[in-house]
């Protein structure tokens, strides 16, 4: 049972998104302002923070400062602000995420699992084993997506993904040069290990697929990303 | 008094009586001094008889002797001095000149001495014109007369014995006449004009009293005489009446004229707008023709009565005509009118606004042409008259130095020319940010400078203002989106978790499906609200960089493939083999192409067919989305571009309309262009960019 800090001055959201985190088996803590957030943090053991920015008394990035002086729990900025630099800002501050308003319930729910897994399951319990693990077979990582090439086992916040042979070719092929862009030409050559004939846009098909199974939100990709007119890269993410 | 002022009937009888007074005190005044001096006038036999005659005549026969007296006393004078200098060449010379001033010699046989004759009467009296004289120098025979004759000796001794006639020989004065020898006895003991006079002369002198009638001045004051004649009984207290009456009346017109009948201050007449000169002069010539005219009728010896009503013709006319210059005159005086009436007044005037005219035409700063025109025709000038002095080695130094001058001066005015141009290209080039030192520059360029820095100063204004408001609406639209996302959040959410409740009644899902969709739309229509007016004021920051656009479109592709295939669309690319770079913003090209395409996927008709294709021209590349729309486009081009405006069934589809809009801006930020086309169902976008290599 993981408990969540839910702050948003307006209570028919906080309600909402109660109602949508307790039918996944989420405990709701409810607070209105920053002020009571930092109270109620104070007095319970929470894992999990989703906090709005613009708030009465103290707003989210006053108290995400606050949150970052001695704790390291994730925290999801919830705002209407949707601006490049509202993102960069609150992710600068220390937010591990960011969503906007209106939100979509199922994204929401999803990045709640993500960055509650990572922060519990991974950074404690497993972190030995996965290392040891890692040196035993070839395991390709990159954040929490993790490639198992002997067992063709794809992995993001431990969750099974399953991909087709060419999407997990093409995956395999970007994460084995994570970092770098590869346009549609150089992934079908070095895939198929034969010349591209002029169907490319096969290739950016597949990618599409690939953003869908493995990303949140693919419109929006945190591993797989499209860099326009140049061509694809994932990201490498410690 | 105001009254009298305004009469008419009173000035009109003025007028009336002033002739006649002036007439009445002229007649009076004639009548007591001509019978006073003259008594009775009884024709040239009793005019004789005056003593005014006698002295005429022997003045007349006193200033001959002087005159002939003083050229002989004048001319041993010069012989003198021609003796005593003994000059060979002067006592050569002959005198061919008559040694008196009012006498030649003339040949004659008659008389042994030499004879003189008068040529000049310079004391054109009466009598001295019909006076018939010989003078004797006793000295030396010499002869002096205005009688032409054969023989003199004859002509003496007909003096002698002629009717009125005035002798002097040896002293003894012989004549026939009372009057002159009163007349000479009297003066020969009270005046220097004495018989001494006479002394060493014989005079021989008659006149023929008949010849007097024709005498002008004797005649006229015969006829005058003659008229009054028989008036001598004219009571003498006229004289003062008539003269107290005629000032009255002159008096009282002076102070009335101009005045009339209900009308305020002074009125003028037609004759008063006549220019003071024109009017003076046609006036003092009618008053002269009229005074001659009277004088010529009493000269001629036409009969009385005629001549008594051209006299008082004239006199009526003379006299109109100086009334009305008198009364134009005292109107135009008092009206203050007197000075600005003279014609010489108007052509000054004239002259005078039209010469600050010219001047203030020249010294126009505005007007280049003129002075253009001065400065260039001044040059010409000044050239010409240099070259006058071409072949004087200065005045050909001097000409060279001018062009120079002239030429350095140009190329002065050609520099300010030059800047004031710069700082038009500036602002042409939409960089406002200029000021010309209006100190520097003078007379038109000075005001050329002022316009520019004016115009340049509001460009910078006026720019600054609207990205003030651009800015100020984005912010507005941002902020009021922030505050719309909250509420919106809510509706979505708990349409969402209405979805989810197990309802069983279909009315009512029916009705959270449409809740959902226009949740989901106006959720839509807000981000890409914002989006366009942020990216309609340039308020993006851009990243650019070098972009292969072919490989854009693969990806770009790829990511509508599924969204294409539903719609059963097909896609026929026509992409060239190399490359195609060029420079963006690769995350907005992005969205350039991704709104045309989510355009394509929504309006396109279902299983047609989707051209792209993409070109690499010279300088430019080129890409080109055609598409069949599925409903007709009653709409222009440019009215689909403007935001919010769409093709007009598609407005119930799902989308803001902002879509192609926010494309074209986007574009544009680039550096690219973008246009659309409709013809009949066929849509087409066209897209330009600069080429990179």
């Amino acid at each position: 049972m993981y408990n969540i800090l839910v702050v948003d001055d307006d209570k028919e959201i906080v309600n909402a998104i109660e109602i949508y985190l307790s039918q996944e088996g989420y405990n709701i803590i409810k607070a209105y302002d920053g002020e009571e957030a930092l109270e109620k943090l104070k007095e319970n053991e929470i894992h999990l923070i989703i906090l709005d920015i613009m708030m009465p008394n103290k707003d989210g990035i006053e108290t995400l400062q606050e949150i970052r002086k001695d704790k390291t729990i994730p925290v999801i900025m919830l705002s209407a602000k949707s601006e490049d630099y509202d993102k960069i800002s609150g992710l600068n501050t220390g937010a591990d995420d960011y969503v906007t308003k209106p939100f979509n319930p199922l994204e929401l729910i999803a990045r709640v699992k993500s960055n509650i897994r990572r922060y519990v399951d991974f950074n404690h319990a497993n972190d030995t084993n996965r290392k040891k693990e890692n040196q035993k077979e070839k395991i390709l990582k990159t954040g929490t997506l993790e490639m198992h090439d002997e067992t063709k086992k794809v992995m993001v916040d431990g969750k099974d993904i399953k991909l087709t042979a060419t999407e997990y070719n093409i995956l395999k092929f970007l994460l084995e040069n994570k970092g770098k862009v590869y346009s549609i030409e150089q992934i079908y050559e070095n895939v198929w290990n034969e010349e591209s004939y002029g169907a490319e846009n096969i290739i950016a098909v597949h990618i599409r697929h690939i953003r869908e199974k493995i990303e949140i939100n693919p419109k929006d990709p945190k591993y797989l990303k499209v860099i326009w007119g140049i061509g694809y890269k994932v990201e490498d993410i410690q | 008094m105001q009254d009298i002022k305004e009469s008419i009937l009173l000035k009109f009888l003025c007028y009336i009586l002033i002739p006649i007074m002036i007439f009445v005190l002229a007649v009076s005044i004639i009548d007591v001094s001509i019978t006073s001096q003259y008594g009775e006038m009884k024709g040239p036999e009793e005019y004789v008889e005056t003593e005014e005659f006698g002295r005429e005549y022997l003045l007349t026969l006193i200033y001959n002797v002087r005159d002939i007296r003083r050229d002989k006393s004048r001319m041993q004078i010069n012989t003198e001095s021609e003796t005593s200098s003994e000059t060979y060449e002067t006592a050569e010379e002959p005198i061919e000149e008559s040694p008196y001033d009012n006498y030649s010699e003339i040949e004659d046989e008659s008389y042994e001495y030499p004879v003189y004759y008068e040529v000049i009467n310079y004391r054109n009296t009466m009598v001295s014109q019909y006076i018939n004289y010989i003078i004797i120098d006793k000295e030396n025979g010499n002869m002096f007369t205005n009688i032409r004759s054969n023989n003199y000796p004859e002509e003496i001794n007909k003096l002698k014995s002629e009717k009125t006639n005035w002798s002097y020989q040896d002293g003894n004065i012989k004549t026939n006449i009372d009057s002159i020898n009163q007349e000479s006895t009297k003066y020969m003991t009270s005046s220097s004009y004495s018989t001494d006079n006479f002394e060493g002369y014989e005079v021989y002198s008659n006149i023929d009293p008949n010849t007097l009638n024709y005498s002008n001045s004797l005649y006229v004051q015969q006829t005058v005489y003659n008229i009054f004649k028989g008036h001598e009984n004219l009571p003498t207290y006229l004289i003062p009446l008539s003269a107290i009456s005629i000032i009255i009346m002159i008096v009282y017109l002076i102070w009335a004229t101009g005045h009339e009948k209900g009308k305020e201050g002074i009125q003028l007449n037609s004759i008063d707008r006549i220019s003071y000169e024109v009017i003076s002069i046609v006036i003092m010539f009618v008053i002269g023709m009229m005074m001659s005219f009277a004088i010529a009728s009493i000269e001629s010896q036409i009969p009385k009565r005629i001549l008594i009503s051209v006299f008082l013709l004239c006199y009526l006319i003379g006299y109109a005509c100086l009334a009305v210059w008198v009364s134009t005159t005292i109107r135009r005086l008092k009206a203050k009118q007197f000075i600005r009436s003279f014609l010489t007044y108007k052509v000054c005037r004239w002259i005078k606004v039209t010469i600050e005219k010219i001047f203030k035409k020249v010294t126009d700063k505005e007007n280049t042409n003129r002075k253009l025109t001065i400065i260039y025709w001044g040059f010409v000038v000044i050239s010409i008259i240099l070259a006058c002095f071409i072949w004087s080695g200065i005045g050909f130094l001097i000409l060279i130095a001018f062009w120079i001058w002239a030429y350095y001066k140009l190329l002065q005015y050609n520099k300010k020319l030059q800047k004031i141009n710069e700082a038009l290209r500036n602002i042409y080039e939409g960089n406002p940010n200029v000021k010309l030192n209006e100190e520097e520059l003078e007379g038109t360029l000075k005001i050329m400078a002022k316009y520019i820095n004016d115009i340049a100063g509001g460009f910078t204004n006026a720019i600054e203002q609207s990205l003030k408001s651009e800015r100020l609406k984005t912010e507005l639209i941002t902020n009021v989106s922030h505050d719309i996302k909250t509420p919106l959040t809510s509706i979505i959410n708990y349409v969402d978790l209405l979805k989810k409740e197990d309802i069983n009644n279909a009315q009512i899902e029916q009705y959270i499906a449409v809740l959902d969709k226009k949740s989901q739309r106006l959720k839509k229509l807000i981000e890409d609200l914002v989006e366009a007016s942020k990216v309609s004021s340039g308020n993006v920051k851009l990243n650019m960089e070098v972009i292969n656009l072919k490989e854009l479109l693969n990806q770009s592709i790829g990511e509508f493939e599924d969204k294409l295939e539903k719609k059963n669309l097909k896609i026929e690319m026509d992409l060239p083999n190399e490359n195609v770079l060029i420079k963006a913003d690769n995350r907005y090209l992005y969205r350039v192409i991704e709104n045309v395409f989510s355009n394509i996927s929504k309006y396109a008709l279902e299983g047609s067919r989707v051209y792209i294709k993409l070109e690499k021209q010279k300088e430019e590349v080129y890409l080109e989305f055609k598409n069949i729309s599925k409903d007709k486009l009653n709409i222009s081009a440019e009215e689909l571009m403007q935001r919010f405006v769409r093709g007009d069934k598609s407005r119930y589809t799902e989308g803001s309309g902002l879509g192609l809009s926010i494309a074209e801006s986007l574009t544009e930020l680039q550096g690219g262009k973008f246009k659309i086309n409709i013809d009949g169902d066929l849509f087409k976008v066209e897209i330009n960019w600069k080429s990179e290599h």
